[in-house]
């Protein structure tokens, strides 16, 4: 690789999201993998990106307050019955 | 992490709807609902306001439902109408809300710590010069138990409420970024921008959960 197609540790993180989106064009998308590939640092975080991407979707979705949840389903027979 | 729903649900999901059907109502009600509230209350100046406007909107849906075409999903679709019947609400209320508020106003800087790394005129410039704490390979019971997502779920409720709101749609629905932007009303860059920050800090939270447990 030459050296000004090269990049650096800290560009790399800045660009971990897009590269686990699959977003990054072509070019920097070539330069993030051969950078990966000797980085041993920057895998890590790639690796900890996905963990945390992974382990946030196991939160629990919170639940709608009853009260709004009484008033909506009023509004939606209410709709119907007008309809 | 949810699936994605297709377009073809969307639109047995919208004949349902459109026949009266409550329990197809009540599914989207609590699927949605609390982002709803949360995005709502972004543009509004109090919870009962953004209740109102939770609940006009969905009054917008069911009206629109015979326009309904299935060119976005169901859920951008009602987004769209939320975010719309918000910031209506938000200036009828006087309240402009500049978009670095909600989005935090540091997103010009580098999302890592840039002492981490070598600086200008090093040789090193820009590589790890300190690398993070490595918490990969923590026992799974460890890693997926009730603390953790106790750190993920504090980590989120830090964060400026655009971040927030990106990062849950994105990550803990499992929503396309197609999706959010849309539902949100941001450009691409900004919501890679947004959820690549959220990202970071739920990291970093997380990061210094595992190093604080096996230190203790
Ligand atoms: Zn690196």
């Amino acid at each position: 690789m030459s050296v000004d197609a090269s990049i650096s540790c800290q560009e790399v993180v800045e660009l971990l999201s897009a590269y686990l989106d699959g977003e990054l064009d072509p070019f920097t998308l070539e330069r993030v993998e051969a950078h990966l590939a000797g980085c041993d640092g920057c895998t890590m975080v790639l690796e900890e990106f996905r963990e945390t991407i992974r382990l946030s979707g196991g939160l629990t979705v919170e639940q709608v307050d009853e009260t709004q949840r009484r008033t909506l389903l009023e509004a939606f027979r209410n709709w119907r019955a007008g309809s | 992490m949810a699936d994605p729903r297709k377009p073809p649900d969307d639109l047995v999901l919208v004949e349902r709807l459109r026949a009266g059907d409550e329990t197809a109502f009540m599914m989207l009600v609590d699927e949605l609902g609390p982002s709803m509230r949360r995005v709502a209350r972004m543009y509004v100046s109090s919870d009962a306001v953004a209740d109102e406007v939770v609940q006009e909107a969905w009054l917008g849906v069911v009206k629109g439902l015979e326009g309904f075409e299935g060119r976005a999903s169901l859920r951008t679709w009602i987004f769209r109408i939320l975010v719309n019947t918000a910031k209506t609400r938000g200036l009828r209320e006087n309240r402009s809300v500049p978009f670095a508020t909600l989005a935090g106003d540091d997103l010009d800087q580098p999302t890592f710590d840039p002492s981490a790394f070598g600086g200008p005129g090093d040789p090193n410039a820009g590589a790890w010069s300190t690398l993070p704490f490595d918490w990969r390979g923590m026992p799974e019971e460890r890693a997926e138990g009730t603390e953790t997502l106790h750190v993920i779920g504090g980590a989120i409720a830090m964060l400026p409420p655009m971040q927030a709101e990106v990062i849950r749609l994105r990550d803990v629905l499992g929503w396309t970024s197609d999706e959010v932007c849309n539902a949100l009303d941001l450009t691409e860059t900004n919501q890679r921008v947004l959820l690549h920050r959220a990202r970071t800090k739920v990291r970093s939270a997380l990061e210094e959960h595992f190093r604080s447990v096996s230190e203790a």
